[in-house]
């Protein structure tokens, strides 16, 4: 076997191309994330929303996108929904990075469904009294939910949801099937060229490596700092 | 005299030693062994695949090139069907003696393996939509073209339109959807590859258009465990006598002539030489 050819991943062509593809997939999971979070926080609130018609919006939606595989998600928001778009509307779309765009959806829609069920579990974890109490004392459905419930549901929250962020930033890598230049495809690419595959995905693996660790360091941190607080 | 004793002995040891190689020599083993072991892709039309599924058996023309060597060697041929990413590793450990896979020489590859005379000699071209309005490869600048990954299908449309936006798939039926959606203006992949999609079009056929200019030269070859002269010259002669036998015209119309779906008019190139540009 050849020898591991370490100036490969520390300057040249291949080095440029590993380390922008390492960009794209934090930018891919950044802006995920900001889009994610919101949406996730929506539809668990759906899901226990006072009407039968809002909760059943809030299931079908987990439920569809849960048991898709994320895969699955990518095709089909890149080369099947935009076909029943108007012709001039696909174009303009077509000529942008779509790619990327279409990546983004199906990564935002598929960690919000995992994300809204770890929001509803926590504020199912606030005790139904407060609820109660709160609508008694003349808050709203959404009222109590902003002032009363969510500051403390979200707070047991964020450790389930730092763990999607880690499984979001690993599915950032299913977005090469579609040709977003992400760090899988780079790894590939490098291989390809060079058949410096050992090089290349030793890249890729620390580099995922090195974010999740971060991640769960984050998951760490926090959990020491602000412990679960007995209701 | 004693000196000029010892200087003849000399040349004689530098003039002998590449000659007689530490270790034992593979074209020796495959003949002791009986056995070639010759890797493929198998899923590559016409260069290797299953034409008949009852039978399973592997045809093509790259297996026809392993057969040749094996009957050369008078020994018995064993086909293994191997995946694009694993053809070089596979010759590396010696599970194959010799590659037979659409395998595209260049110099990169040659600090790993040792590569035969190219065997087929095939430009990459472009596939658009006549209605693009697309006529010359300059037009591609600054917008999208779709290839598939893990080829040399991208830096030569970097060389060839440095401006140009590209998109890469897991595989050419994805590249080339994504070309009839309307996901990019080309799409390029090596010439035998695109006859293949454009005979799967059918009627719309009509609306597409291959280019006729060439982005790249692309020489395929089959590939050798490195430092293995004798194997290698051995293979060479294999390929040289077919050239000049005219059993590799033969071999060429069989798989890509007039009368296959491929409809080459005729061979453009000889195997002649393992020159790369």
């Amino acid at each position: 076997m050849n020898s591991f050819d370490v100036s490969l991943l520390l300057s040249g062509q291949y080095h440029d191309w590993l380390v922008s593809g390492f960009a794209l997939s934090i930018k891919l999971a950044l802006i995920t994330l900001v889009f994610a979070l919101p949406l996730a926080l929506l539809v668990a609130v759906l899901r226990l929303a006072p009407l039968a018609m809002l909760r059943a919006v809030g299931v079908v939606f987990v439920e569809a996108i849960r048991n898709v595989p994320l895969l699955a998600h990518m095709l089909f928001w890149y080369f099947g929904a935009p076909e029943v778009l108007p012709e001039a509307l696909k174009l303009w779309l077509y000529e942008r990075n779509f790619e990327a765009a279409s990546a983004v959806i199906a990564l935002v829609l598929y960690t919000a469904a995992y994300m809204s069920e770890d929001i509803r579990s926590g504020i199912r974890s606030i005790p139904k009294e407060q609820m109660e109490a709160s609508r008694a004392l003349g808050f709203s459905f959404l009222g109590a939910m902003r002032l009363v419930i969510l500051p403390q549901a979200l707070r047991l929250t964020v450790p389930p949801l730092i763990s999607q962020t880690l499984s979001l930033w690993k599915n950032t890598s299913i977005a090469m099937v579609i040709g977003v230049a992400e760090l899988m495809y780079q790894a590939q690419q490098v291989e390809s060229a060079s058949f410096r595959g050992f090089e290349s995905f030793a890249f890729a693996t620390g580099a995922y490596l090195m974010i999740s660790l971060a991640i769960t360091g984050a998951s760490a941190w926090y959990h020491h700092h602000h412990p679960v607080r007995s209701a | 005299m004693m000196l000029k004793r010892l200087m003849l002995l000399m040349a004689g040891a530098l003039t002998l030693a590449p000659l007689s190689p530490a270790h034992a020599d593979q074209l020796q083993d495959i003949k002791k062994k009986g056995e070639l072991a010759c890797g493929v892709l198998g899923t590559d039309e016409p260069f290797s695949f299953i034409q008949d599924p009852a039978s399973r058996a592997l045809v093509g023309y790259d297996v026809d090139l392993c057969n040749a060597v094996a009957k050369s060697l008078g020994v018995k041929l064993t086909l293994k069907q191997l995946a694009v990413s694993a053809r070089i590793p596979e010759l590396q450990q010696g599970r194959v003696d010799l590659l037979a896979a659409s395998l595209t020489h260049n110099k990169e590859r040659e600090a790993l393996i040792d590569f035969s005379l190219s065997t087929f000699i095939t430009g990459q071209k472009v596939l658009v939509k006549k209605q693009s309005g697309i006529t010359r490869l300059d037009q591609l600048a600054g917008k999208k073209v779709l290839t598939v990954k893990g080829s040399t299908m991208e830096q030569n449309t970097k060389k060839a339109v440095p401006t140009a936006v590209i998109v890469s798939f897991d595989n050419s039926p994805q590249a080339f959807l994504a070309l009839q959606q309307g996901k990019g203006v080309a799409y390029v992949n090596d010439e035998t590859s695109l006859i293949d999609d454009f005979s799967k079009l059918g009627p719309v056929a009509k609306d597409y258009e291959i280019l006729p200019h060439n982005l790249s030269t692309e020489h395929l070859a089959m590939g050798l465990k490195k430092g293995e002269p004798a194997f290698r010259e051995q293979v060479n002669k294999v390929l040289r006598d077919l050239e000049a036998s005219g059993e590799a015209e033969k071999l060429f119309t069989r798989w890509f002539g007039p009368t296959t779906k491929m409809k080459f008019p005729s061979r453009p190139f000889k195997i002649e030489t393992d020159k790369v540009d």
